[in-house]
């Protein structure tokens, strides 16, 4: 016994160093727990309010490119409206009538963005917005511009947002000309370059297409600019393209950003979860 | 030591940690160099300081840098390993010297002992943090880079700024 109390204490700063990493490792790993995820990140209300301070004089100087993109923004919503009362839609099947809770069911939260990083291996963007203006963990965000990325800690007022420049972070998109599905995810080096894979090598991609979310997501809205392809090249040992996308939206310059609220997402994914349990 | 040494130290350290926060998070050069200068906090502690409190100041400054910057525990960590591992360099490096004081910072030091003294454990903290945020072996070369490139940044930054303070 003595002998245990004579180690401990001629090794103890040994011990303590230790413990130290021990509680570090534990911090990384079990980042996901109540109030890991509610106290210790800048969710944390005084934390985002001082890095709000510190970008407000930022902000300033970036209006001007603010204003250019809510411009295009109007621009493309105006040709959208004009386009859609010209055409009443007429791609679907004849029989198909569609549910208006269905078409109503993405409603948007305007939030500004707090902190932003780019330059990690795993990006994350806080914003303004939090538990208090209905925003829950999971839900989509986009800007003027194109996809930004998913909500993964809430606070009160304040949310983290796994930003597309994270390394487990996926999103389903479309091809607009090839009309191929694929997943869009980064590959943790240039945050204007994205990679896309799982895109069938038998059809022909054309540089330049741009890439759009597709309709099989249940947190974007379809049609949601991903990027533009910038580069195409085949791998002969595989039945998939390299594809690599310029994000259509810069993320050093992000100010302004829309959560998006699927209301019938429940409803999906309760289905969904349904499927799963009977093949059990 | 005195409170007064006390309040200086914990000024410098309040000091380091406003510049990370404010304007270091900012910084980064041709997408390459990082620079994290609150080490230097650690790195200019009194050589003389007890262990145990050089330990437990060290996870605490890592982990207000952890919750400002989203890393959990990255920074905690790392801090955590040079604040172990200085005292043996502090002690190595007197031993070599001959000298009877263990004395840390350019002026007590000179340039030469100050820049062998930071050095190692700046590359240490660089690579254990970059290391850590690593997420495929893939990225290993571009890691290797950004470890480097960190590294000379962050040591080049605590030597300006050693050099235009005043003790």
């Amino acid at each position: 016994m003595l002998q245990l109390v004579d180690f401990v204490v001629r090794n103890r700063f040994f011990l303590v160093f230790v413990l130290l990493e021990v509680l570090s490792v534990w911090l990384i790993v079990r980042n996901n727990t109540y109030w890991g995820a509610t106290y210790f990140n800048t969710s944390n209300y005084y934390v985002a309010k001082t890095l709000a301070f510190s970008n407000s004089v930022r902000d300033y100087t970036k209006l001007d490119e603010i204003n250019a993109d809510l411009a295009s923004e109007n621009a493309h919503l105006h040709a959208l409206v004009a386009k859609l009362s010209q055409t009443n839609s007429g791609q679907l099947p004849a029989g198909y009538v569609p549910d208006s809770a269905f078409a109503a069911r993405f409603t948007y939260t305007v939030a500004k963005v707090v902190d932003n990083e780019t330059n990690k291996a795993n990006n994350v963007i806080t914003i303004d917005k939090g538990t208090a203006h209905g925003i829950k963990p999971g839900m989509g965000v986009i800007s003027a511009t194109g996809v930004v990325g998913k909500v993964r800690f809430c606070s009160e007022h304040y949310s983290v947002i796994t930003s597309i420049l994270h390394s487990n972070f996926m999103v389903s998109s479309k091809l607009v000309r090839s009309k191929e599905i694929g997943y869009a995810k980064w590959d943790g080096k240039d945050p204007n370059l994205i990679d896309m894979i799982d895109v069938s090598k038998y059809t022909k991609v054309y540089k330049g297409d741009s890439a759009v979310t597709s309709d099989q997501n249940s947190v974007f809205p379809p049609n949601i600019m991903v990027g533009k392809v910038e580069h195409v090249a085949v791998n002969p040992n595989q039945t998939f393209y390299n594809i690599t996308l310029r994000l259509a939206t810069d993320f050093r310059n992000l100010s302004y950003v829309y959560v998006v609220q699927n209301h019938q997402l429940v409803e999906q994914e309760n289905l969904k979860s349904r499927t799963i349990e009977l093949k059990k | 030591m005195s409170l007064r040494e006390a309040i200086q130290y914990s000024l410098m350290i309040l000091l380091y940690l406003f510049l990370q926060i404010f304007f270091m998070r900012n910084i980064v050069l041709f997408n390459y160099a990082f620079c994290f200068i609150y080490i230097a906090a650690i790195l200019l502690l009194p050589a003389d300081m007890d262990r145990m409190y050089t330990l437990l100041v060290a996870f605490a400054i890592g982990f207000v840098v952890d919750v400002f910057s989203n890393t959990f525990g990255m920074h905690a960590a790392a801090t955590v390993l040079i604040a172990y591992l200085r005292p043996f360099l502090i002690h190595y490096q007197m031993k070599s010297r001959g000298a009877e004081r263990a004395e840390v910072g350019i002026r007590a030091q000179g340039l030469g002992a100050f820049v062998s003294y930071i050095f190692p454990l700046i590359l240490i903290h660089h690579s254990m943090l970059f290391l850590m945020e690593m997420n495929n072996f893939g990225m290993i070369l571009y890691t290797l880079i950004r470890i480097g490139a960190s590294t000379l940044f962050t040591t080049i930054l605590i030597i300006l700024l050693e050099l235009f303070s005043k003790r």
